[in-house]
């Protein structure tokens, strides 16, 4: 059955996805950071806290509102930009080099990472590939969009 | 100490112009197109062992090539790059090849860089959980620890401390002692973490030894540092992580002294590499090395004397303070006494000094330890 | 500079009696009492492993360690039992506040579980199953040649200072030796790809060079700090995004993905150490200001340089067609413009919050953007 984009349901479904690819995980190392994901939706957002620790995403909840002062950085943008991400990682099985989240975000004009802390924002770098490989997991979701 | 630049950028209008008028036109000067440099086609050798130096080993932009004076290169420009006007000089001390050169230098940087391991989550630490080893063991081990804890940090500070003297044309060796000082900082950080577990925490400090740590770093060039250092302490060294493998008390110190092992041997294998090439290449050399030997020896045997290291080793070779633990212990210390001085001379043999045996008094102390430990009844193979 | 033993020990009747005694049997154990704390430090998650964070603990951990170590100069591991005469191997940074950052054991321990192999972790083949134009290959092997540069001075750096700081600041030491394999393998990661590629290297930057050795060459380790783990490794954090967003390959993709991790965490012990210099020493604001002030125009210097400028025109373009040198040099543009937006973020999070504006380069860069 089909997941839901934006929810909290498709974060702990890449979190599942995360556990069962274990190794692969580990070889990338630790993963210690806290952002948020911002999800643009008919002029309002949806916002997600996501917790990584060690190798792991230990905990994802939908907040109202993300503080900055709390998380490292948040990634945030429109559906449709998260969408065709998602949708071209399944496509490929991986972002191609179009979609991956540097490249969405570089010039913040698809994707924006915003911060209180420029030491928090050079975590999302500190930890690309286990970002990055993360949400490539979506390739093995089946996600519906609303 | 500090260096100016030749140049304030912000100062400098030609510069800046020529940057804006880029930027705004789109026109450049594209005469680094030009460069006069070799073009190559590398191929891996073995694809599963991936891309290595080895398989660069081309023309202008090889190893082999390098000459024994390097005397075209003293900027930051890469091996092989294109070296304009203006470059400042990078002040190296080390632009004689024989001086730090090593056969098969490239591979040892590919097998460090491919052995890396973790000492935090490569060890099982939570297998020390309801180990209780007795206290005169747990006591013998920290002292041990705390032993290597200070050997291992010389052990970093040494060779760092040469790599920004090394002309950058030897990036094969620069390579291999950046990999070496993080091997050595991860033995630092593995043995503190051992001492810290075993319910005694570190023990104390070994000024004699000490002594000899700094004998090590302050050499007059790379290549008395290499044979002081990689050749005879970390020769030394490997001979006891092989010991202590065979004596630890328990399986998580097996796994330490194993992938302690892996990396010590690597470094010891550069040191002989080093030391045949230096006597084969700077034969001059070879009268300043045997000087170094004989102040590197002469430390090495005051080591003799640092009884808070022979004394943990003991405890830890017979098991207790029992008179037959004592016993036990102390016929395979001699043993291991003998074994590091023993492979100390085979290792100079091999490299081409087998005359070190004629000049060195340490190889009469060893001939005389080996005859009375063979009177004692104690075989060293 | 070497030094020698204090006498002959072969012939040292001490030493001899020293040795016999003890293979006679007669254990002296003077260091069986030690007098230290006893610890039976464990992992606190045991995923994570056994960390430093882990054994920071009273006379072994970190926090304690005073500002000003008096007491230590000889290669002792902290907290252990200073006995006898012990030498003094010469230290000349022994305040805290002049190296540390509070994020030193985690980096460390981050930087040890992150580490991946340049030989197999790059598909290399992939570059000569589909190369590139000429043009673009060409730019690709000069904008390589100018990183192997930075990455040289960026292993001297920690190299050059890690001998001459105490032993005490044994975590910081140890982040040290990774920087140096960190630097090592970015060094090697860009050779390989210039190399692999076919076109060779390009020609090194002498204005480059000089700023860098500028850099490099600072007087103080604080200072020289700044420039090199915060300044180069921010500017060359920026650089590997925006080659990482318009890479030409998968390989230079891949590349830039490692790069950016490592240069991430340099960046922060960077950031890191300046904020923690300055929270302990307020008055050191000043100086730092000033030798920005001074230093700084070395960041023109490689930014501007055309060994650098130039290839990435056309890596961020796609090639030399005039549209697209146009959308390469306006990237180009837009890389600056962040590269230095990112620096004065930094620096202000650390402390000097009023440093853009006595900055001469936020200027400077307003002109490059008009430009474009």
């Amino acid at each position: 059955m089909a997941i839901s984009f934006p929810s909290t349901e498709y974060f702990e479904a890449l979190k599942a996805q995360m556990a069962a690819n274990e190794e692969k995980f580990r070889r990338l190392g630790f993963i210690d950071t806290t952002f948020g994901v911002s999800v643009g939706v008919n002029g309002k957002a949806r916002n997600f806290v996501l917790e990584f620790e060690v190798f792991d995403l230990k905990n994802v909840s939908e907040v109202p509102s993300i503080d900055l002062k709390k998380v490292d950085f948040q990634i945030e943008g429109d559906t449709r930009v998260w969408r065709e991400m998602i949708e071209n990682i399944r496509r490929n099985g991986e972002a191609d080099s179009s979609h991956d989240i540097n490249t969405l975000a570089h010039f913040g004009e698809q994707l924006k990472i915003v911060y209180d802390d420029p030491d928090g924002h050079d975590k999302l770098y500190r930890f690309m590939e286990s970002i990055q490989e993360f949400f490539d997991l979506s390739s093995k979701l089946e996600v519906s969009f609303n | 100490m500090a260096y100016l630049s030749t140049t304030d950028f912000t100062q400098d209008k030609d510069f800046i112009d020529k940057w804006l008028y880029t930027i705004r036109t789109g026109e450049m000067d594209l005469s680094w197109m030009k460069s006069a440099t070799e073009k190559i086609s590398p191929e891996e050798a073995n694809p599963r062992r991936g891309l290595t130096y080895r398989d660069l080993n081309v023309g202008t932009y090889g190893y082999t090539d390098i000459p024994e004076k390097v005397r075209n290169n003293r900027s930051y420009a890469p091996r092989g790059a294109e070296i304009p006007e203006g470059v400042p000089d990078a002040q190296p001390w080390v632009s004689r090849k024989s001086e730090l050169w090593a056969f098969n230098t490239e591979s040892y940087y590919e097998e460090a860089v491919s052995r890396q391991w973790n000492a935090t989550t490569d060890i099982p630490w939570d297998r020390l959980d309801g180990v209780e080893l007795p206290e005169v063991t747990g006591k013998a081990l920290s002292q041990l620890m705390t032993f290597l804890t200070e050997v291992e940090m010389i052990a970093t500070d040494t060779p760092a401390m040469w790599l920004p003297r090394l002309n950058p044309d030897f990036i094969e060796v620069r390579a291999f002692i950046a990999a070496q000082a993080m091997d050595e900082a991860r033995h630092a950080e593995v043995f503190r973490k051992r001492a810290l577990t075993t319910g005694w925490g570190l023990m104390q400090a070994s000024p004699i030894n000490e002594m000899a740590l700094k004998h090590l770093r302050d050499a007059d060039s790379f290549s008395e540092m290499s044979v002081a250092l990689h050749l005879v302490a970390e020769g030394n060294v490997l001979t006891l992580f092989r010991f202590s493998e065979y004596l630890s008390p328990t399986d998580v110190d097996k796994k330490i002294f194993r992938l302690v092992m892996q990396d010590e041997a690597r470094h010891v294998g550069y040191g002989m590499q080093h030391f045949k090439y230096v006597l084969e290449h700077f034969p001059e050399k070879r009268e300043v090395l045997h000087a170094h030997l004989d102040e590197a020896e002469n430390i090495s045997f005051a080591g003799a004397a640092a009884t808070e290291l022979t004394e943990a080793f003991i405890i830890l070779a017979g098991g207790g303070l029992k008179k037959e633990n004592i016993e036990q212990g102390i016929k395979v210390t001699t043993q291991f006494n003998l074994k590091q001085m023993q492979e100390h001379f085979e290792r100079l043999d091999k490299c081409g000094m087998p005359e070190r045996r004629e000049r060195s008094k340490l190889y009469k102390m060893y001939e005389m330890g080996r005859a009375a430990a063979e009177n004692a009844g104690i075989k060293l193979n | 500079m070497a030094f020698y033993a204090d006498k002959d020990y072969t012939v040292d009747e001490t030493v001899l009696m020293a040795a016999q005694k003890v293979m006679e049997g007669n254990l002296g154990l003077h260091w069986y009492n030690a007098k230290t704390e006893r610890i039976a430090g464990r992992p606190s998650d045991s995923k994570r492993g056994l960390t430093y964070q882990d054994l920071n603990v009273g006379s072994y951990g970190y926090t304690d360690i005073p500002e000003d170590v008096r007491t230590s100069q000889s290669m002792v591991s902290r907290g252990s039992e200073k006995v006898g005469k012990l030498p003094d191997m010469g230290y000349v940074v022994n305040r805290k506040s002049d190296v540390w950052s509070d994020n030193v054991a985690e980096l460390y321990e981050e930087v040890k579980a992150r580490r991946w192999v340049p030989a197999t972790d790059i598909p290399w083949t992939e570059l000569h199953t589909k190369p590139l134009p000429h043009d673009l290959e060409m730019a690709c092997a000069q904008l390589y040649t100018f990183l192997q540069e930075c990455q040289i001075v960026s292993m001297d750096f920690p190299s050059k200072w890690v001998a001459l700081i105490n032993q005490d600041f044994l975590e910081l030491k140890s982040w040290m030796c990774a920087q140096m394999l960190d630097a090592s393998r970015l060094f090697e990661v860009f050779r390989k790809r210039a190399l692999f590629g076919g076109a060779g290297l390009g020609r090194a930057s002498a204005t480059a060079e000089q700023g860098l050795k500028e850099w490099l060459w600072a007087d103080q380790f604080p200072q020289g700090s700044v420039s090199i783990n915060l300044t180069l490794a921010g500017f060359l954090l920026t650089l590997y995004r925006q080659v990482g967003a318009f890479a030409p390959t998968n390989v230079d993709r891949k590349i830039m993905r490692y790069a950016m991790q490592d240069a991430a965490r340099q960046t922060a012990y960077g950031l890191g150490q300046l904020r923690y210099h300055l929270n302990h020493r307020p008055l050191e604001a000043n100086a730092i200001e000033g030798y920005l002030d001074h230093t700084e125009h070395a960041l023109l210097g490689l930014i501007g340089s055309p060994e650098l400028l130039e290839p990435m025109i056309i890596i961020c373009g796609g090639g030399l067609e005039k549209a697209q040198v146009d959308k390469g040099r306006i990237a180009t543009a837009k890389f600056v413009r962040l590269a230095v937006k990112e620096y004065m973020e930094r620096i202000a999070a650390a402390g000097l919050t009023g440093h853009a504006k006595r900055s001469k380069i936020p200027a400077m860069i307003d002109r490059i953007s008009a430009a474009a």
